[in-house]
């Protein structure tokens, strides 16, 4: 590990107010999406709209266990990082990275569900909500993995715990928490209430 | 802590000087050309326009022919949609913006708070490169079948859904709007965390240049509204292309409704800060050009930066007054109305101290300081006029007329283009090295003011008359009729305006080709840029410097004799 400058301590507070900044304008996407959300609601007497049943919880709360338990896995890897303990680092990456993956099998196995309860896409507000707040997360998710994937590089022995890396490890994990917060709050509002 | 901030050695190839660099110099300089290049485009469709308005049926002079061949020359209906829309599009997103927030804000926030680049140098370069995209994917919309987007700057649904826009035009304008808000938010975030991070030792918030200031607000409303459009645009590209229902509403929608208005809301949620977004950095650049050339200090340079900190959180909670003709309650109308007139106080601290600043001033009438005196009297025009539209009951009148299009225009086109102008005459030594010509600067000045006052006022008095927006021909109503005169004077007025931007391109040509190497500090003026070679090193200090007072330390009567202001890097000069 090398020794911190003065320069790496500046640059890393800047990172950390940076990707603040970034995840504030990230929370606004999805806050307009929950408010488009709570509009239709209030607007429908009824929901779901006649017609239409509430959806199984089984892959919404799969989904949840999944993306909960990597928010768990890639903190277990953020300490390895910095205690540069390659074999846990190892672990709980590889872990955190087949939680992702099958969280995003698990949205698809939901968006196929959906569709064979007849909830497709042009059937109305509700599906068209159900389809598009969760594609759009999914989307994110995407993103993450491929921040997860870059973060493979780190465990190279010389490259745990190495300051050149720290920065992007910790926002990757910010980001990779963010998501977890969003699929939270999507999957009370949209599935449970 | 010491403020270090990394130096590399500087690029060498032209791929890296020049198309990835990550300098912020460059980078400005890339988003000024693109700016201006939509500029050209933005401006050739308003001429197309106001053409159509002058001179109903006849064939567009010259070019007509060539890009109507079907119709003789004349400009379609349909195309006329599509003119009006990109018109807005193309000079609110990819000329105002790249010009003003990408150009300026990249060239001036590190020079200004003594850094040596942005805080995230490649997040810059990106941000660039995602423009550039954006651009590419609009101007390619115009070529795929049934032409580009056609429902307004605004694409309200339902004219922005299949069923008022068939055809993908309308699907990448969405995805373009998406995208460069994408490159926006990159720049805001690189812009924020610079000026909280890297600021010059010494450089408290207030005695950061109110240039920054504007700049600095104008990234935290982007920062935190440009997503809400993103969420709005994501939606409307699901309702085309997946089918979804979100803006569908009745007939259309199968089961359980959609609702158009729900896109008026999130659009302007962002739009109404859009404004202040746009016009923010033309005021912080006005407020110091006034400053420097009336050689006086900012009068109220704190309550000047407290009124655009106001002004930008105000502007957050009166999106409503765009919408009181959605049959909103009349507790919101007058809620949002009573916002709205709100934002009048600190608008007339902000307008009160740009007069302050001029009274008694030892003015120098070089070109940047008649474009910011005409950015004064613009934006005192546009905003007196707001108050109208802000009103319930003369909105309901107004809405959607001429006068709507004035009004904006005014605020956002004018104040905005002017402060732009200002701003390149002011920084063009900094940047290129080279003086722009003051004789041909004052012909450009005066023709353009001349050209949009007749534009705007023309287009104002239209509207009160009842002239509606966006009609293709509005003179085959007979109450319209009478406007043609009027309605062909705005025209006039409007190829006077764009004739009047020859003068600018021939200065700014003539001043690059030049050998004449501009002084460092040719207007006499303490900011930390003017401490530095014309044009700046790479990396731009070779030390970082030391801020010991403020950005308009001028006329201070303990000077010595023959100077009249000191740099930001001297201690203040007392008795």
């Amino acid at each position: 590990m090398m020794t911190k400058t003065a320069e790496n301590i500046q640059q890393k507070e800047a990172s950390q107010l940076g990707f603040y900044i970034a995840l504030v304008s990230w929370g606004m996407l999805f806050a307009a999406l929950f408010l488009s959300y709570a509009l239709y609601r209030f607007q429908n007497t009824q929901w779901p709209p006649m017609g239409f049943e509430k959806v199984s919880l089984l892959w919404p709360c799969l989904s949840t266990g999944l993306i909960a338990l990597s928010s768990f896995t890639i903190h277990k890897y953020q300490v390895a990082f910095h205690s540069i303990d390659r074999k846990n680092a190892k672990v709980f990456l590889g872990s955190t990275l087949f939680l992702g993956f099958a969280f995003l099998v698990t949205q698809k196995l939901l968006w196929l569900s959906l569709e064979n309860s007849g909830l497709v896409t042009s059937s109305g507000i509700f599906a068209s909500i159900l389809h598009g707040f969760t594609w759009i997360h999914a989307g994110h998710v995407v993103l993450g993995l491929a921040g997860l994937i870059y973060l493979l590089t780190t465990l190279k022995s010389d490259h745990l715990g190495h300051v050149r890396f720290e920065n992007r490890v910790e926002n990757i994990i910010k980001f990779w928490h963010f998501l977890g917060i969003i699929w939270g709050l999507m999957f009370v509002v949209l599935f449970l209430i | 802590m010491t403020y270090v901030h990394g130096k590399h050695a500087a690029p060498k190839t032209f791929l890296s000087k020049y198309v990835f660099s990550f300098d912020h110099k460059v980078i400005a300089k890339q988003f000024l050309w693109y700016g201006i290049f939509f500029l050209f485009v933005g401006g050739l469709m308003a001429i197309m326009i106001r053409w159509t308005q002058a001179y109903p049926g006849e064939a567009f002079p010259v070019i007509g022919s060539f890009l109507f061949p079907e119709t003789g020359g004349v400009i379609p209906p349909d195309t006329y949609s599509m003119l009006f829309t990109l018109h807005g599009t193309i000079m609110i997103f990819y000329a105002i913006t790249p010009i003003l927030i990408g150009a300026f804000g990249n060239f001036c926030i590190p020079l200004m708070i003594g850094a040596r680049d942005m805080a995230f140098p490649l997040l810059n370069m990106l941000s660039f490169h995602i423009a550039a995209v954006s651009g590419i994917i609009l101007l390619a919309s115009l070529f795929f079948p049934l032409g580009g987007a056609a429902g307004g700057w605004t694409s309200y649904p339902t004219l922005s859904t299949l069923i008022g826009s068939p055809g993908s035009g309308q699907t990448l304008w969405c995805l373009a709007i998406f995208v460069l808000g994408v490159s926006s938010t990159m720049g805001a975030v690189n812009y924020i965390t610079t000026v909280i991070s890297f600021r010059a030792p010494g450089m408290g918030y207030f005695d950061m240049p109110l240039t920054v200031w504007g700049l600095w607000l104008t990234a935290i409303l982007n920062a935190i509204f440009l997503p809400v459009l993103g969420a709005g645009v994501m939606l409307l590209i699901f309702d085309r292309v997946f089918g979804t229902t979100f803006f569908l509403a009745g007939a259309a929608a199968t089961s359980g409704t959609g609702d158009p208005i729900l896109f008026q809301h999130v659009f302007w949620i962002f739009g109404h800060p859009e404004v202040y977004i746009l016009i923010l950095p033309a005021w912080g650049i006005v407020s110091d050009i006034l400053s420097f050339f009336a050689r006086k200090p900012a009068f109220g340079a704190k309550s000047t930066a407290l009124a655009m900190t106001t002004i930008s959180i105000l502007s957050t909670v009166v999106y409503g007054h765009h919408m009181f003709t959605t049959q909103m309650s009349p507790l919101l109308t007058q809620t949002f109305m009573t916002l709205t007139m709100t934002i009048s106080i600190p608008s007339a601290v902000l307008f009160a101290n740009w007069l302050g600043t001029l009274y008694k001033g030892s003015i120098r009438f070089d070109t940047p300081m008649l474009f910011s005196l005409g950015v004064v009297f613009v934006f005192g025009l546009g905003g007196l006029t707001g108050l109208y539209l802000g009103t319930v009951s003369t909105d309901l009148y107004l809405h959607d007329t001429y006068f709507v299009v004035g009004h904006f225009h005014y605020t956002m086109a004018a104040s905005v283009l002017l402060g732009g102008f200002g701003a390149t005459y002011f920084w063009f030594p900094k940047m290129f090295g080279r003086m722009m010509d003051e004789k041909l600067g004052k012909i450009h000045f005066w023709a353009t003011m001349l050209g949009l006052n007749g534009i705007f006022f023309g287009m104002m008095v239209m509207g009160f008359a009842g002239m509606h927006r966006r009609l293709y021909n509005p003179f085959v109503y007979e109450h319209l009729e009478k406007l043609l005169p009027i309605s062909t004077f705005v025209t006039w007025s409007a190829i006077l305006m764009g004739f009047a931007q020859i003068p600018f391109v021939i200065n700014c040509v003539i001043s690059l080709r030049s050998k004449k190497q501009a002084p460092d500090n040719p207007w006499n003026v303490g900011t930390l840029e003017w401490t530095i070679p014309s044009p700046p090193i790479h990396y731009n200090f070779e030390e970082i410097p030391t801020v010991k007072c403020g950005p308009h330390e001028f006329g201070n009567p303990n000077l010595p004799e023959g100077k009249d202001f000191q740099y930001q890097t001297e201690d203040l000069v007392k008795a």
